[in-house]
């Protein structure tokens, strides 16, 4: 993966989390963490793995979501996924 | 048996936000009933709707509250914290098990439903969400306040078509009654103008069609009545055991008195005089008065053919001849069908029609109508002589399916 890539990835999981958790950009560094930092919880989880699966058209199974603690998580989360495919 | 007052009004209707702008524009008779200007209704008979124009969620929430809530729990909790801050009740008196929450709503987050159900019919394309269901189960609302205000005791929602907020109320005023809590957040709410629901009411031919100019469209109790207009609201008031609000203080709006429940049980939406006349008898009965005290009668008035005719006969099988000397009103002539909420609102009506002595008109009442020839207050607001105060009046509130629901209430204290 290109060094723009993994960034444009970066870019959109942190403008996914923005949206969803109404945060703002410079409250998100790669050890921002979605709970206790931001005050999500875990139904804000599920609809930011929704969002994830339609950007990223990517299926996240089930056992993934609760592993999705910090941005840097999530980011390296998608990565996996989508090199898996 | 203990006493129970009303302490707390928190009142969003299509006419404004607030017990006094309600009440100002209720009593002025100015109807709040608009164009729908949130979807397309060119398909539509009907386009317009009591919109409450004036309630801005964003005043009562930030940014992310107000994508975790339905606007029915939107309008709920609003109220609830108008209610609360006039009883003058903070979250430590309310953070109690002998607190709780009973609201009667009809469609819930009708709104969070429609929503999820265009994403899921759309093939993909719609914008899914994982909070659907927590937005928009029917019990939503009273839990969301329950968890803004803290109220620990019982939390029930019940759902009985139009008179939802009338047996919430009437449920809540007999768990004080009874001992089993000491205060209750009770009341209605709807916010069910959305496409679908306008849609599927067009089909059953019950919505005026009157739709130019928006504010004359519904009509109670006129020869020329065509329907009822669809509204969005919430009631919600505090009830508190009579000892304790005395003891704190706290100003007493009324004491209610009597409550009658009761099923038709013969069509799920065709009105039936017996049952509803039945309601009224069960809450004199219950208030301990008789028909003869009755000082005034705030009405279910629909505005349909067939409500305001079967309300009339189910008052003059009560009240006999009296039924002709009794003021009678339909608040509704002014907001609209609030559904779920409409009881809890013509209760806070009721309420503070008996405070101040007033009682709002019914306007656009036309033609006279030989089924209907009672005294429906419909030259405007009729305030009370100091020689004739009005002392004890009563809600009507009849919902499709049968369910019927009648509050008693006295003025002030005794």
């Amino acid at each position: 993966m290109t060094r723009e890539a993994a960034e444009s990835i970066e870019d959109a999981v942190k403008s996914i989390i923005i949206a969803e958790l109404r945060v703002d950009h410079s409250q998100l560094g790669p050890t921002t963490h979605l709970m206790k930092d931001l005050g999500a919880d875990s139904l804000d989880a599920l609809n930011i793995a929704l969002r994830l699966e339609e950007r990223f058209r990517i299926k996240i199974p089930d056992d993934a979501i609760p592993r999705f603690l910090t941005v840097g998580d999530i980011v390296n989360g998608v990565n996996e996924h989508l090199s898996a495919q | 048996m203990r006493r129970v007052a009303v302490t707390g009004i928190g009142i969003i209707a299509a006419t404004g936000v607030g017990r006094e702008r309600v009440w100002e524009a209720l009593t002025a008779g100015r109807s709040g009933i608009s164009r729908i200007e949130d979807f397309d209704t060119s398909n539509l008979k009907t386009n317009i709707a009591g919109v409450c124009r004036d309630f801005r969620p964003e005043e009562f929430f930030d940014e992310r509250e107000l994508t975790r809530l339905d606007r029915v729990s939107q309008l709920s909790i609003a109220a609830t914290c108008m209610a609360t801050r006039e009883a003058g009740l903070t979250n430590g008196q309310l953070d109690s098990y002998e607190a709780g929450v009973y609201l009667g709503t009809g469609f819930g987050g009708q709104s969070s439903i429609e929503e999820f159900c265009g994403a899921f019919f759309s093939n993909g394309k719609g914008r899914r969400s994982a909070i659907a269901i927590p937005k928009s189960m029917y019990n939503a609302s009273s839990s969301n306040i329950a968890i803004r205000f803290k109220t620990r005791g019982p939390n029930i929602t019940f759902t009985t078509a139009c008179s939802s907020g009338a047996n919430a109320i009437g449920q809540a005023f007999h768990l004080i009654r009874y001992g089993h809590a000491e205060r209750m957040i009770a009341g209605g709410v709807d916010a069910p103008i959305t496409p679908v629901v306008m849609e599927a009411w067009k089909e059953m031919r019950v919505l005026s069609t009157k739709n130019e100019p928006p504010e004359r469209a519904c009509k109670p109790f006129s020869a020329n009545r065509d329907g009822f207009v669809l509204a969005e609201g919430a009631g919600i008031v505090v009830l508190e055991d009579l000892e304790t609000a005395k003891n704190r203080g706290a100003r007493i709006y009324a004491e209610v008195l009597g409550y009658g429940s009761t099923a038709d049980a013969s069509h799920i939406t065709f009105p039936d005089p017996e049952g509803e006349a039945h309601a009224i008898t069960r809450a004199l009965k219950d208030a301990g008065v008789d028909a003869k005290e009755i000082d005034y009668i705030n009405a279910h008035g629909t505005a349909t053919k067939l409500n305001d005719a079967s309300e009339t006969e189910a008052i003059k099988r009560v009240f006999g001849s009296r039924a002709y000397e009794v003021p009678i009103n339909s608040i509704k002539s002014m907001i609209g069908h609030s559904m779920g909420a409409a009881g809890a609102i013509e209760f806070i009506a009721t309420v503070l029609a008996l405070d101040s002595q007033t009682i709002p008109p019914t306007i656009n009442f036309e033609e006279p109508d030989p089924q209907c020839d009672l005294d429906y207050v419909t030259e405007g607001a009729r305030e009370l002589g100091r020689s004739t105060p009005m002392k004890v009046a009563i809600s009507n509130s009849f919902g499709f399916g049968g369910n019927n629901a009648v509050l008693v209430v006295r003025a002030g204290v005794q």
